[in-house]
């Protein structure tokens, strides 16, 4: 392993040996193979079980008023009367050389379709990551600590009724109540003009909201367990036996230990917030991919239900290896593979 | 064994028991049959006749909860079970396996995960048409590949514990390694992953429900309840504003019964 | 004041009073103003009263408003050819104009064709404004109108109305200004048909219609985002002098209707359409709001199939039909927005209505007598019901019920909207079907009941019933058509597989600021050509 010379790595890490370097750099590695390999896959199985649905491109965008012939011309117009391997070893070699096609319905390359969507989907995603994340592990980790008590029952409650209610339920009460009876809040949030901090409060405020509710309880309860097994384990009770403060044994010795799990369940929660938020998009008319990819399931557009499966598929992939990387550092007994 | 829970656990308990028995003879004791228009009113008030109000087309509220919460459970807890316990299984045997059964197992997983649970379902319900069977699957499909996720990784990090590694020394076959050292840590979290999963199924119906999917009318699980009512929520109808209670109670009180006796298995074991 | 002594003001004073309400003068200004002109305190009230509301009424020009409608996906469209739902045709009826256009009462009236003229209904000749110009500036000529009537029958156009537009069989110029259209036989509703939005005139040898559109409307792109909005700003050129009086307009999709009513009453919005029922008691409650219900010809049609069983047998067909019981699909499902209808697609505001159709009742004792006829008590069907069609899953749970009284088991199948048009429309024994309001009464028959017809949804084969459609369609006499019509619809009423429990009433809702909405049957927001016509104020 030693002989393997990875890329220079950033900052610290140049001052660790070099026996688990190559364990991290090669981790990587690893997994940009086999990222490549998933990505693949998935867009196989995407494209098998979308063939599986009823009707195509060209009956969907006529509708009610097809007759055979303008379906056949629209048809060959989308290439939709080649072969299914045909069309996917297309859009495979088009994938290859940087082209995701063209979209069906909205007769535009399927890159501008994204990149028109992929941007604001990234922000509400990143907003609320960055909201839900410390709160799920104050929660979590308060929670441990406390286990037991009044104030665990409490938040334990406090989460799991937050995730029971439906999403719609919690948006449209929301929008019922901050919009339209108090007014302090857009119940759209596709304002082009977030430049203010206000601004952009108005608008993410509510979304953000909803899909915390739906996000946080994961996070928080992995948290909580994977922190209590620790706590539960030998070296804590070594710990505290030489003295050290509740808050610093949760936080020096078993956290670290319990990052793995924890790290997986934030990885999973967080990955849902790019794919799984149509109904947040709709209430709110925000337009991200979610909807897009929904909507072009059923117009039956298949280059974008392609595209937005290879990018839910590329982002949890990133994720994931994050999370993996995070826990290999965390857990010192991991880099030993 | 039932004093040995906790307060909150015996209360889960107490929940839990209440709806599978609903779940069991709901719809023997509705009052009313549950697609029969039987008020002139729509979203009325708690009365006399219709304890729980009347829904979006005058339909006797009580009635449609207590034969929805069978679509509820069962189809929550059916698909919860598979999806934790195939999750887990093939979660044990990749660890352990380790090697190319591990990447393959792996890939296949994050393959799903990929797959928005919501365009699964869409895909699936209008290639095959909405049946209680299929529901159960494509629900169970989705959330197979989050459980395997956790438990591989508790799994990875039970592995590298000391007794793991001595009976490792020891000789002990893998399964035997799994079944016995390994999965008994993994239990407590795996068990509240259970009961975050089930939460998960409920809301993906509901969810599809938000989509026009779901199970056929007249019936109508607990989340399509909410959704078809939704317009009610102005006035406070109690035709919204009950079946996500009764969502909140079920899921609550699975959980809360978890956490008793996961508690409760940490006691017993040395 | 009152007609016997009407208060005589100079003109000088007339002027003060109107300057003052130009300026937003509020009444108690006014009020001021006449009492120094000397005119008594009482006159002066009702001259106070009279004349605010004289001048609400006064258009205003400029504002900007955004309107709501149910569905926007990254198949809108900017080529009329392609309209495919509601917000498409709104779109394309603010960039477009067409030869003619529908006035409140579904009658053509003029429009870019100032006069037309024919010659046995089989050839009509359209003479053209000399002062329409399309955004870029170029006039309307003769060759954009024959590019875009003929442009629906190339099947590479993919155009809606090729099936329509198939009939021309010839479209050319006919002289300066004019267009000479030839019919394959004579169809005294040409007109009607040509102010539908599908007709809009293109310019000649438009075929790039992703971003931006060339027409002859009022309002101009000023962005284009498919799925996700549009903007349209003021023609100052548009033909119509003076209109419209908005500078800008923006339409977005919401697709849930909770939140759509939750945009307009929290000011996100300015007017929605597609409005449940059931929100409208909150919308009235609101100050400051206003609903708008337009009766209409929309139906939510039962299709039973005649090539399939058990449908195809009349008595069973009978028995469906009288087990609708349309007061309850009125009030129940569609809270009253909703007219009874009589298995016949022609709605009462038509001029062709029959109104001597006995209406047929709710009658579970002669849904049973057919139902034992046909020798099928006890048996079971599927219903095929569907979000695509109003209202239908809650109609198709309705009749269950009231199937179970007389000993039929309906089993409701309900399938996602997407992909019913295509996979489950007339597919299925019993399902249903959704048809749009349409003015002319020949085309709505020839399209969906004559035997040949490509959306003949119950395929019933009915000889008499065409020889009719033909006969009505080339009649000129008035009196004689309306017989004519009046007949079919009596064996639609008798031998059709198809049941029309109601006709569905468009239900909106806007800000009381806007002002200037009307009614016109054909379709959501005055017929998709509410742009041109509102102003705010307030």
């Amino acid at each position: 392993m030693a002989e393997a010379r990875p890329a220079a790595l950033p900052g610290w890490r140049a001052g660790v040996p070099a026996r688990w370097r190559g364990t991290t750099a090669w981790l990587i590695a690893n997994r940009i193979g086999s990222g490549a390999l998933t990505l693949l896959i998935v867009s196989a199985v995407i494209f098998i079980i979308t063939g599986w649905l009823p009707g195509d491109a060209a009956q969907e965008a006529l509708g009610q008023s097809a007759t055979p012939e303008t379906v056949a011309a629209l048809r060959a117009q989308y290439g939709l009367d080649k072969p299914p391997y045909v069309r996917y070893f297309d859009w495979l070699v088009g994938l290859l050389s940087g082209h995701l096609g063209q979209s069906f319905t909205a007769s535009m390359p399927v890159t501008e379709l994204i990149a028109a969507r992929l941007p604001k989907s990234l922000v509400l995603a990143a907003v609320t990551a960055a909201v839900s994340v410390p709160i799920a592990l104050a929660i979590g980790i308060v929670s441990a600590m406390w286990r037991g008590t009044l104030l665990d029952r409490a938040l334990n409650i406090a989460t799991l009724s937050m995730v029971a209610v439906p999403e719609f339920l919690v948006a449209t009460i929301a929008v019922l109540i901050f919009a339209v009876k108090l007014q302090w809040l857009s119940a759209l949030s596709n304002a082009v003009d977030v430049s203010t901090p206000t601004q952009f409060f108005r608008t993410y405020a509510m979304p953000v909201a909803t899909l915390c509710f739906v996000v946080i309880a994961q996070m928080a309860r992995m948290t909580r367990a994977a922190v209590i097994d620790q706590l539960s384990a030998s070296y804590v009770e070594m710990a505290v036996l030489k003295g050290a403060r509740p808050a610093r044994v949760a936080l020096r010795h078993a956290l670290p230990n319990a990052i793995g799990p924890i790290a997986n369940a934030v990885a999973l929660s967080l990955s849902y917030l790019l794919g799984g938020v149509v109904i947040v998009e709709s209430i709110f008319n925000y337009p991200g991919i979610a909807s897009l990819m929904v909507d072009a399931v059923s117009n039956r557009d298949m280059p974008v239900v392609q595209a937005c499966a290879m990018i839910f598929c590329f982002a949890y992939l990133l994720l994931v290896l994050v999370a993996d990387v995070v826990a290999i550092l965390a857990n010192p007994r991991l880099r030993h593979r | 064994m039932i004093r040995s829970l906790p307060i909150a656990g015996r209360v889960g308990l107490f929940f839990v028991a209440a709806w599978l028995l609903l779940a069991v003879i709901g719809p023997s004791i509705a009052p009313h049959p549950v697609g029969a228009v039987v008020a002139p009113d729509v979203y009325g008030a708690f009365s006399a006749a219709h304890p729980l109000g009347t829904d979006y087309l005058g339909r006797d509220m009580l009635s449609r909860i207590l034969h929805g919460a069978r679509f509820t459970i069962g189809l929550a807890l059916v698909a919860a079970l598979a999806a934790s316990i195939t999750g887990t299984t093939l979660a044990l045997v990749a660890a352990t396996a380790g090697g190319w059964v591990d990447e393959v197992m792996s890939r296949l997983m994050d393959t799903l995960i990929s797959i928005p649970s919501k365009m699964l379902a869409l895909v699936m319900v209008a290639s095959f048409g909405s049946s209680v069977g299929l529901l159960i699957l494509t629900a169970a499909v989705s959330y197979t590949p989050g459980a395997f996720r956790i438990a591989r990784s508790l799994a990875v990090n039970v592995k590298t514990l000391e007794y793991v590694q001595a009976a490792r020394a020891r000789g002990e076959r893998l399964p035997y390694v799994a079944v016995v050292e390994i999965l008994p840590n993994m239990v407590n979290p795996m068990l509240a992953d259970f009961g975050l999963r089930f939460v998960f199924v409920v809301l993906l119906l509901s969810g599809m429900s938000f989509l026009g999917l779901g199970v056929q009318p007249p019936n109508a699980d607990l989340g399509s309840l909410v959704r078809e009512n939704i317009s009610g929520l102005f006035e406070g109808a109690p035709a919204v504003v009950m079946p996500a209670i009764a969502i909140a109670t079920l899921t609550v009180s699975v959980n809360l019964l978890i956490d008793g006796i996961s508690g409760r298995a940490r006691t017993v074991e040395a | 004041m009152d007609d016997k002594n009407p208060i005589r003001l100079s003109t000088s004073d007339q002027q003060r009073v109107l300057q003052a309400l130009a300026r937003g003068a509020s009444r108690r200004e006014v009020l001021k103003i006449l009492l120094s002109m000397g005119v008594m305190a009482a006159s002066a009230g009702s001259l106070v009263a009279m004349s605010t509301k004289a001048h609400a009424q006064q258009p205003k020009k400029g504002g900007r408003i955004r309107a709501a409608t149910p569905s926007s996906s990254t198949a809108d469209t900017l080529d009329p050819a392609k309209g495919a739902h509601a917000t498409d045709y709104t779109r394309h009826c603010m960039l477009y104009s067409g030869l003619t256009q529908l006035d409140a009462t579904l009658t053509p009236q003029p429009a870019l064709a100032e006069e037309i003229r024919n010659d046995k209904a089989t050839v009509w000749t359209f003479k053209l404004r000399k002062d329409a110009k399309f955004h870029d500036g170029s006039p309307l000529t003769p060759a954009d109108v024959v590019y875009s009537l003929n442009r629906h029958k190339d099947a590479a156009t993919a155009s809606k109305v090729k099936s329509v537009a198939d009939q021309f069989t010839e479209v050319k110029a006919g002289g300066p200004n004019e267009v000479k259209v030839t019919l394959a036989g004579p169809n005294a509703d040409l007109p009607v048909i040509l102010a539908a939005s599908h007709f809009l005139i293109v310019k000649d040898g438009a075929k790039d219609f992703s971003t931006t559109a060339n027409g002859c409307g009022a309002f101009k792109v000023k962005e284009f985002k498919p799925g996700v909005r549009s903007v349209f700003v003021r023609n100052d050129n548009y033909w119509r002098a003076g209109k419209p009086y908005l500078d800008e307009v923006e339409i977005i999709g919401i697709q849930d209707e909770a939140a759509r009513v939750n945009a307009l009453l929290s000011g996100d919005v300015q007017m929605v359409m597609a409005v449940d029922p059931r929100s409208t008691a909150r919308i009235k409650a609101t100050q400051g709001f206003a609903v708008l219900e337009t009766k209409s010809g929309l139906y939510t049609d039962l299709v039973m199939r005649q090539d399939a069983a058990p449908t195809n047998n009349p008595d069973f067909v009978m028995a469906m039909k009288y087990l609708i019981d349309r007061e309850q699909a009125k009030n129940a499902v569609f809270r009253g927005f909703a007219v009874v209808a009589n298995d016949q697609p022609i709605p009462p505001s038509h001029r062709y209505h029959f109104a001597g159709l006995p209406q047929r009742p709710y009658d579970l004792d002669k849904a049973k007598f057919h139902l034992q006829k046909a020798g099928l008590v006890g048996s079971t069907a599927t219903i095929v019901a569907t979000p695509a069609a109003n209202g239908s899953i809650d109609m198709a749970v309705l009749m269950q019920q009231s199937a179970q009284k007389i000993g039929l088991t309906l089993n409701v199948n309900r399938v996602p909207a997407d992909g019913y048009w295509s996979n489950h429309w007339m597919k299925h024994p019993l399902g249903f079907g959704n048809i749009n309001p349409r003015p002319s009464a020949d085309q709505l028959l020839t399209q969906f009941f004559k035997s040949d017809a490509q959306w003949n949804e119950s395929g019933w084969k009915n000889e008499q019933f065409d020889q009719l459609v033909l006969a009505a369609r080339a009649e000129t006499d008035e009196a004689k058509r309306k017989k004519m019509y009046g007949d079919m619809q009596v064996l639609i009423h008798e031998k059709c597989g198809i049941g029309i429990p109601v006709f569905l009433s468009f239900v909106e809702a806007h800000s009381s600021k806007v002002k200037g909405m009307g009614s016109i049957p054909i379709g959501a927001f005055m017929g998709y050509t509410f742009a041109e016509h509102v102003w705010l104020d307030g």
